[in-house]
């Protein structure tokens, strides 16, 4: 029994000493603190994890010099406007859990003193810390955040510079309803809607029922799953028994799968589907489908043109970055916004000339940053009242038998990309009996 | 008509491989009587090894399915051994204490290694049959999953027959039903309680890697089977076997044919309004002995 | 003795937060006002788990049932929290005592499966519920009161203030459920708790319906997951169901229990006062910095769970703690 007098005295001590160094860390000066609270394990680590690798890049463009990038901060070490102090992210794992996220928000505020927060990354948990934050007066974002009321809530030191679903899933329907007129089908007239059952998938049903009704379309089937499905072979019967000429579709990546396999023994594809981020923004699911043909002719809305941003020099160089951190995985959409985000956070501290909350928060509201300096293809950034950059766009892409995604709308982008969009929607034997584009 | 009939014969299929998922559970929980809240962490485990296997070894699954099976074999028996047999000395709720901590290193200690990606296992010999169907009266049935049922039906008889009808089956029962009974015999009860977790274990693990086959891989997959398995173990009842493979049947159907009808967002909640319906009449389980 | 550190432990609890007020950490407060309201729900899974010995996967279906409620009041007539409490502890208690009456018939693994049940179909009616805003959920308006005696009626505190008025709610909320576990301990219905507990068929043989007495003592832990979750809902100012239906609200009560000691009064504390502040180190150490998002701080918070139940299974309180800290 001696060895619990040691034990518990030492457990203790560790306990001290664990939060103490958190305090002496507070008081390191020169730095540019930025909270970074993320869903690093847990049911979201997959995207936490993403926004993570995201950060790690943008704080390397900020504290190393890359005289040739045109990004923000990209030349130049440190922040010039602050003296060259360093950015210096202070992250923080809340394991996909609302009472961590918003207890550990208060740790980075009151004890890590941080100047900036960034997160939740999940528009759930981001909805949970608003308040905390907004009590403390600085300056959060959650960039890839696409829940629409996180801005619609009045909150003065909230910031994103994401498009939300209200803007992606109206260009998807935009795209549907103009089709015909720029050469597509003239015989889309019904869609079902089929999404998951959390926050983000519901924000986008709902909009999706109504964007469908003011499009014209009927709704012949609205089916939605719980997150987590193991089978969805009912659910595809009976898609298939309402036999929709578009399927509107959120899932997440896992169950996408699972209704790959479910629809392929069905032996059913309607002539249209339509997605909204989940499986269609995981960079991991798009190179698996390049092994299968799974994917191609799936349509989606992207916040950025990916086949057009791709050509730009500073695209390529900031990927390049991104994947020193990602252990190899090229950057997907969710990584771009993160990161187009994170700069413009950088952008804006610089700005500030101060680390002070309302100094911050004026630059912020200030900003207007041109496309050019952006990796993405949002017109550029501007705030409008409720803090949502305005100038912050959807596009629409279809995933082509390269397995690339290509821009089809708007059209003036879709131009550019040259690519005419396919349709129907390929076969399974015909997706089994092209060449794959990955080995 | 034949809506249903497709709907059944859909429920059957994946009814053959929820009672390979469960019939782990069925050796180390419903017979030995020792929770287990990790044991889904041992099926993610399966699956990543066909997954790396796969990805650095061109194995395929089914050939995976040894190496890997005898390796969480392994991590079975050393998870009785150096945690679950302190954890005994206790109150059996330390078991879920002790567990939830396994599920947690183990979960975590995956996205250590693979990071939380979603990997999918493409180009597998039964990934290959993909398109292919059987069609009997116009019910259609997929011949990759047919065949993974097989293979699982197949696994369930051989361990049936190894619980039921071998002498080393026999020491297992005696084990659970009277610990100090047992030793009385000769049966060393550590020795077959390391063995039932090693062979749990090692059982749910090649349910991972035949269900790598169809199901993307990533660290937190476990749940959403484990916790049908512990349906299905219970409504099957305790220490069946074969109440497990009839009770992972009935799972699978009940799933497919309600949402043929009902709203999807529930069809967990008919498996688990079924479990309490028919508690209420057989609050033994379909088959339990007690 | 006994009294002394009863009386030390509670000036300690009601000083804490002064002192980490002029500090101006107010993190530690909010890392107290979880510990505090852990703790409370251990009490309340100690209850059916603890006295009664019943496997009770599902408590926290209770704690989603009370934030809703109060929420719903809150949102929709502008009730108090205190009023929305007092509902949400009604409404809860009801529906236990209607759905867990019927499953008492089952014993044992059977149970723990049934509580599971629950969840499992709470699940879906909390994602798709209308009234409730399916899973987009319900938001709670925060509106800053005018005086303090306002902001108590309304626990509507904002700001730095906000950390420290809510400790004190949740020590309220802690002290009251302790009183009541306390009592009960005491009294004839925990004897019969325990007796069922120990001899199910004994306690029958001696005329104690056992039936009767499960549904109560859940009724109990019904009652106390709800006051926790309408405090819960009210500090997040958001319920939705991805959130109050989350595992962890039924997994971190049942294992801070279980820790500390379970059956015992002071065990659940105990055990939140170890878990809850290990965890928020975790994440403030392994989990950040060049190894960040490796889930190294959940590994090795998994490693001191399995080491602690490997060596101590029946929970911290059963070490000889007299014998250490002397008799006097």
């Amino acid at each position: 029994m001696r060895r619990y007098r040691i034990v518990v005295p030492i457990l203790l001590a560790a306990l001290v000493v664990g939060l103490g160094l958190e305090r002496a860390k507070a008081q390191a000066p020169k730095e540019v603190l930025i909270g970074v609270l993320l869903p690093l394990t847990g049911n979201f680590a997959s995207l936490g994890q993403q926004y993570l690798w995201s950060n790690q890049t943008v704080e390397d463009i900020v504290n190393n010099d890359y005289p040739d990038l045109n990004v923000p901060l990209g030349p130049g070490k440190g922040f010039p406007g602050l003296a060259g102090a360093a950015m210096k992210l202070v992250v923080r794992d809340d394991q996909s859990r609302g009472d961590l996220a918003r207890t550990l928000v208060e740790q980075l505020i009151t004890v890590n003193k941080v100047h900036w927060i960034d997160g939740e990354g999940t528009s759930g948990n981001t909805s949970i810390i608003q308040p905390v934050v907004e009590g403390y007066g600085i300056p959060l974002s959650c960039h890839p955040c696409a829940s629409p009321t996180l801005t619609e809530k009045g909150f003065k030191w909230f910031w994103r510079t994401g498009p939300h679903d209200r803007v992606m899933v109206d260009s998807v329907f935009q795209f549907l309803k103009d089709w015909p007129k720029h050469g597509g089908p003239t015989d889309l007239k019904t869609v079902a809607v089929f999404t998951c059952d959390n926050l983000f998938c519901q924000d986008n049903h709902k909009i999706a029922l109504e964007h469908a009704a003011q499009a014209g379309f009927k709704v012949v089937a609205d089916l939605t799953t719980k997150t987590g499905a193991t089978t969805l072979a009912s659910e595809v019967q009976r898609l298939q028994a309402a036999n929709p000429d578009v399927l509107f579709f959120v899932q997440y990546p896992a169950e996408t799968a699972v209704f790959q396999a479910d629809a392929k023994r069905a032996g059913w594809m309607p002539k249209v589907i339509a997605t909204s981020n989940g499986a269609y923004s995981d960079q991991t699911w798009l190179e698996a489908q390049k092994k299968t043909n799974g994917g191609a002719a799936w349509l989606g809305r992207d916040p950025t043109a990916i086949d057009l941003a791709s050509k730009k020099p500073s695209w390529k160089k900031v990927n390049e970055i991104y994947k020193k951190y990602s252990r190899g995985q090229e950057m997907g959409e969710l990584a771009m916004r993160q990161i187009t985000g994170m700069l413009w956070m950088a952008d804006t501290i610089n700005r500030a000339k101060s680390v002070d909350p309302a100094a911050l928060n004026k630059a912020a509201a200030e900003t207007n940053l041109s496309p050019e300096m952006l990796i993405i293809d949002y017109k550029g950034v501007r705030f409008n009242k409720s803090n949502q950059n305005e100038l912050a766009t959807g596009v629409v892409t279809q995933i082509g038998w390269d397995g690339e995604k290509h821009t089809i709308w708007p059209w003036e982008l879709a131009k550019q990309a040259g690519y005419t969009p396919m349709y129907p929607n390929p076969s399974w034997q015909e997706r089994d009996a092209k060449p794959k584009p990955a080995r | 008509m034949t809506e249903l009939a497709q709907a059944v014969a859909n429920g059957l299929q994946m009814g053959l491989l929820y009672a390979l998922v469960a019939v782990g559970l069925a050796i180390i929980w419903g017979l030995m009587e020792m929770v287990n809240f990790a044991h889904g962490e041992f099926m993610m485990l399966g699956m990543f090894g066909a997954w790396w296997l796969s990805a650095t070894l061109g194995w395929d699954p089914l050939v995976a399915m040894v190496p890997v099976g005898l390796a969480i074999y392994v991590l079975g028996v050393a998870t009785y051994s150096q945690l679950m047999r302190r954890v005994q000395r206790g109150d059996a709720f330390a078991q879920i204490f002790a567990t939830v901590g396994l599920l947690l290193f183990l979960q975590n200690g995956a996205v250590a290694l693979f990071t939380s990606d979603y990997r999918f296992v493409s180009d597998t010999v039964l990934a290959r049959l993909s398109g292919t169907q059987l069609s009997i009266l116009g019910v259609k049935l997929g011949v990759p999953l047919l065949l993974a049922g097989l293979l699982a039906l197949v696994l369930f008889i051989a361990l049936y027959l190894l619980v039921d009808r071998t002498e080393f089956g026999l020491a297992l029962q005696a084990t659970s039903e009277d610990r100090d009974a047992a030793m009385l015999v000769g049966i060393r009860p550590q020795r077959m309680f390391a063995v039932a977790w090693g062979l749990g274990a090692a059982l749910v693990g090649i349910a991972g890697v035949i269900l790598a086959n169809f199901f993307s891989v990533y660290p937190q997959v476990g749940l959403s089977f484990t916790v049908l398995a512990y349906a299905i173990v219970a409504l099957g009842g305790f220490g069946s076997i074969l109440g497990t493979l009839c009770a992972a049947l009935l799972v699978g159907v009940v799933q497919s044919v309600t949402v043929v009808y009902l709203p999807p967002a529930f069809k967990d909640a008919f498996v688990f309004g079924s479990y309490l319906l028919i508690g209420l009449f057989r609050p033994q389980g379909l088959f339990g002995r007690f | 003795m006994r009294r002394a550190a009863l009386v030390a432990g509670l000036v300690v609890a009601i000083a804490y937060p002064v002192a980490v007020q002029m500090t101006g950490y107010t993190y530690f407060q909010t890392v107290g006002f979880l510990v505090l309201i852990y703790a409370t729900l251990g009490i309340g899974w100690n209850f059916i788990g603890g006295w009664a010995g019943q496997f009770d996967f599902g408590p926290h279906i209770f704690l989603a049932t009370g934030a809703y409620t109060a929420a719903l009041a809150a949102v929709h007539w502008s009730w108090s929290p205190w009023l929305g409490m007092a509902a949400g502890i009604v409404v809860s208690m009801v529906i236990c005592a209607l759905i867990t009456f019927p499953v008492t018939r089952l014993r044992g693994h059977y149970f723990a499966i049934a509580t599971v049940a629950m969840w499992m179909i709470a699940q879906p009616i909390g994602a798709t519920w209308e009234l409730i805003n399916g899973s987009r959920g319900l938001f709670i308006p925060l509106t800053p009161a005018t005086s303090s005696w306002e902001a108590i009626w309304t626990l509507g505190w904002g700001g730095r203030s906000k950390a420290f008025a809510y400790y004190y709610v949740a020590l309220g909320l802690f002290a009251a459920a302790m009183v009541l576990a306390y009592r009960v301990d005491r009294s004839k219905l925990g004897y019969y708790f325990r007796a069922i507990r120990d001899d199910q068929e004994g306690a029958e043989a001696i005329g104690i319906d056992s039936r009767v007495y499960k549904t109560l003592a859940r009724c109990l832990t019904a009652a106390v997951f709800a006051a926790g979750g309408v405090i819960y809902g009210f500090w997040a100012l958001a319920v939705f169901p991805d959130q109050v239906l989350e595992m962890n609200w039924a997994v971190l009560p049942m294992i801070s229990t279980v820790l500390g000691g379970i059956g015992r009064l002071w065990g659940p504390l105990l055990g939140a006062f170890i878990l809850i502040p290990i965890s928020q180190v975790m994440s403030a150490t392994l989990g950040t910095g060049p190894l960040a998002g490796r889930g190294l701080d959940v590994i090795v918070y998994g490693i001191i769970i399995m080491a602690v139940a490997a060596f101590r299974p029946n929970g911290l309180l059963s070490l000889p703690w007299a014998r250490w800290f002397g008799r006097g």
